[in-house]
């Protein structure tokens, strides 16, 4: 009896370390590259591709993360902070030694879309989960005008992961449970436009990596598609339709303020100030009306924008105007307004700020005790920079105008504690913040 | 219409001021300028970035900090300690000026105005800096870093902030103390 345990039990350890060990090799590794890509794509055809490759890769926003800051163009270098280690982009010029010079069009595609580069697996911080619903066609046009760039003589940076992070064929695993076999197929039953607004969304764009909550696995969940997430210690807001609404967009306002990073409900900041910086405001009008059409679920953007209701100032609990009052006055009011208006060209309204009518205060506790940098926007916009108020106020304070300010404008409850803001103030991440 | 006020009481070069009726929206600027009188702190951009309107709170525990007027309201002042640029020199019995205060001194001996519009802030600014390094002294080399951090924010449009820079720098090296080896 013992004899026989003893052998099922080997059996299964053995049926187990094969599993793994296949895995680990990559036995079960859905490539979505077909194998058309292998031939070369000739010089003219190259040539050919190699401008609309430039908007496919600005909407695909390659260049903010692989040239760091006052770096070289295309030659990587900007770290990624993870919690299992530091990542660098790549250079990705068509340098032969450092970048990619030496890669075949079939390598770029496996690298693009499968998360498979020519030196071993690529780290999801690199996309390729939305960049696998890209097309083959525009894969090919990023390649072939990736490969017109000046090429950059500069060393990729060791990334700096613990271990087991650091071998890159552990990836398989991740890929295996968050990696779908599928791309994406048009939907016939919506306009060009929807479908436009989708591949955008999901594929170049890929707002999901930022907006869609991961799961333990570090994976997108799918039920919790673009209904935000925190990241990097700000939250990225719900983009579902109901989430814009709450924030007071309507599809036309989403639209413009994807191209010039302003509106009533205040500028980007943080990362999508960059997206905007980057990307967006490069993108084509149609795109960015199919973006905004997408996200609010129409089939084309309406004749007349479609305002959403906004709840009059709410009622403030006469205990918390108060308390907090008086610190808006000395503090805000100076360049935000006694009523919230703001000062065109120079400072945002809060009377319609988003950031006020989110249900997770986050972004604007953090706003409040770190301040804004000043900001140029395109088309000659500027945003002077918001001081940070860490030095001036307590926990209690900001806690308090915080709560009278979403109270105010915002119409959400004054739920915000102390040590909510103390939690953020020494940069700790927390559940309840994360609401 | 009727604007609500609040009492206010506080500090301003060395004297209390109120209590006093001011409306709860004003900003401290206005304050100084309307119900002082004390006009030296300059209103220039009124959106806190030339920081000409700078003036110096002195906190509890001794030490000194720098607030703009334009964009903070009088109301979180009640119960501070205010220095305008009225405040730094000392003053005979009849309020006649008999010495500059040592920042003062060397940005007129630096010229290191001409207009002078910005030049309140700039004494406000460089006042706080080497309060601070009599309780934190810098190292030599840091010096020069030092007092770019500290003014770097101030604007002035006509002497390009070289004399001030030089003026600050002079004085933090002939001040005991302030620099270290």
């Amino acid at each position: 009896m013992m004899r026989k345990l003893l052998w099922v039990a080997a059996c299964v350890i053995v049926v187990c370390a094969l599993a793994v060990a296949s895995i680990f090799f990559g036995a079960f590794e859905k490539s979505v590259v077909a194998g058309d890509v292998d031939e070369p794509l000739t010089a003219d055809a190259m040539a050919a591709l190699a401008e609309r490759g430039a908007y496919v890769a600005v909407a695909a926003d390659c260049y903010a993360c692989h040239t760091a800051k006052g770096g070289a163009p295309w030659a990587g270098g900007l770290p990624f902070e993870t919690p299992f280690g530091t990542i660098y982009a790549t250079n990705i010029s068509p340098d032969k030694d450092n970048g990619i010079g030496g890669w075949s069009r079939a390598e770029f595609h496996r690298a693009v879309r499968d998360g498979v580069g020519k030196n071993g697996h690529l780290y999801p911080a690199m996309p390729y989960a939305s960049y696998r619903k890209m097309t083959p066609e525009d894969v090919d046009a990023v390649y072939a005008y990736l490969m017109t760039r000046e090429p950059m003589k500069v060393a990729n940076k060791a990334n700096a992961l613990s271990f087991p992070f650091n071998i890159r064929r552990g990836l398989t695993f991740w890929n295996l449970v968050n990696l779908s076999g599928d791309t994406q197929a048009e939907v016939a039953e919506r306009s060009a436009a929807w479908n436009r607004g989708r591949y955008l969304t999901d594929a170049l764009a890929h707002c999901g990596e930022c907006h869609t909550p991961r799961n333990a696995l570090q994976g997108m969940k799918a039920d919790a598609y673009l209904k935000g997430a925190d990241i990097e210690g700000v939250h990225a807001p719900d983009l579902t339709k109901a989430g814009l609404q709450r924030m007071g967009f309507g599809p036309h306002v989403l639209s413009a303020f994807m191209k010039s990073g302003l509106s009533a409900q205040g500028g980007m900041t943080g990362q999508m100030f960059e997206v905007v910086h980057f990307s967006t405001q490069y993108m084509t009008t149609d795109d960015l009306d199919a973006l905004s059409a997408y996200l609010f679920d129409l089939d084309a953007l309406p004749a007349d924008e479609m305002t959403p209701e906004m709840s009059e100032p709410a009622a403030v609990d006469a205990e918390l105007s108060a308390a907090a009052k008086p610190a808006y006055l000395s503090l805000c009011s100076g360049c935000h307004g006694v009523e919230g208006q703001g000062i065109p060209h120079v400072v945002v309204p809060l009377s319609t700020n988003a950031s006020l009518r989110l249900t997770n205060a986050r972004n604007l506790i953090r706003v409040v005790l770190d301040g804004i940098p000043a900001q140029r926007f395109p088309g000659l916009e500027r945003m002077q920079p918001m001081p940070g108020f860490a030095a001036e106020l307590t926990d209690r304070q900001v806690a308090d105008l915080v709560n009278w300010l979403r109270r105010k404008w915002g119409g959400q409850e004054a739920d915000i504690g102390p040590q909510e803001v103390g939690q953020l103030r020494h940069g700790l991440e927390t559940a309840s913040a994360g609401r | 219409m009727t604007l609500t006020t609040v009492k206010l009481t506080l500090t301003v070069n060395g004297e209390q001021v109120g209590p006093v009726d001011v409306p709860e929206t004003m900003m401290m600027q206005d304050f100084l300028h309307e119900y002082l009188g004390l006009t030296g702190s300059r209103m220039g951009c009124g959106q806190g970035i030339c920081h000409a309107c700078t003036v110096i709170v002195e906190k509890e525990d001794g030490s000194l900090s720098e607030m703009r007027t334009c964009i903070t309201g009088v109301q979180w002042f009640a119960g501070r300690k205010v220095r305008t640029v009225e405040g730094h020199a000392r003053r005979d019995g009849d309020g006649a000026i008999t010495e500059l205060s040592p920042v003062q001194r060397a940005f007129i001996e630096h010229f290191s105005f001409q207009c002078g519009y910005c030049t309140p802030g700039f004494v406000a600014a460089a006042t706080v800096f080497l309060d601070g390094l009599k309780k934190k002294p810098v190292r030599r080399d840091a010096l020069e870093q030092a007092i770019s951090d500290a003014l770097g924010k101030h604007i002035c449009r006509c002497t390009g902030y070289v004399r001030y820079f030089e003026a600050v720098r002079d004085l933090a090296l002939k001040t005991p103390g302030l620099v270290e080896a």
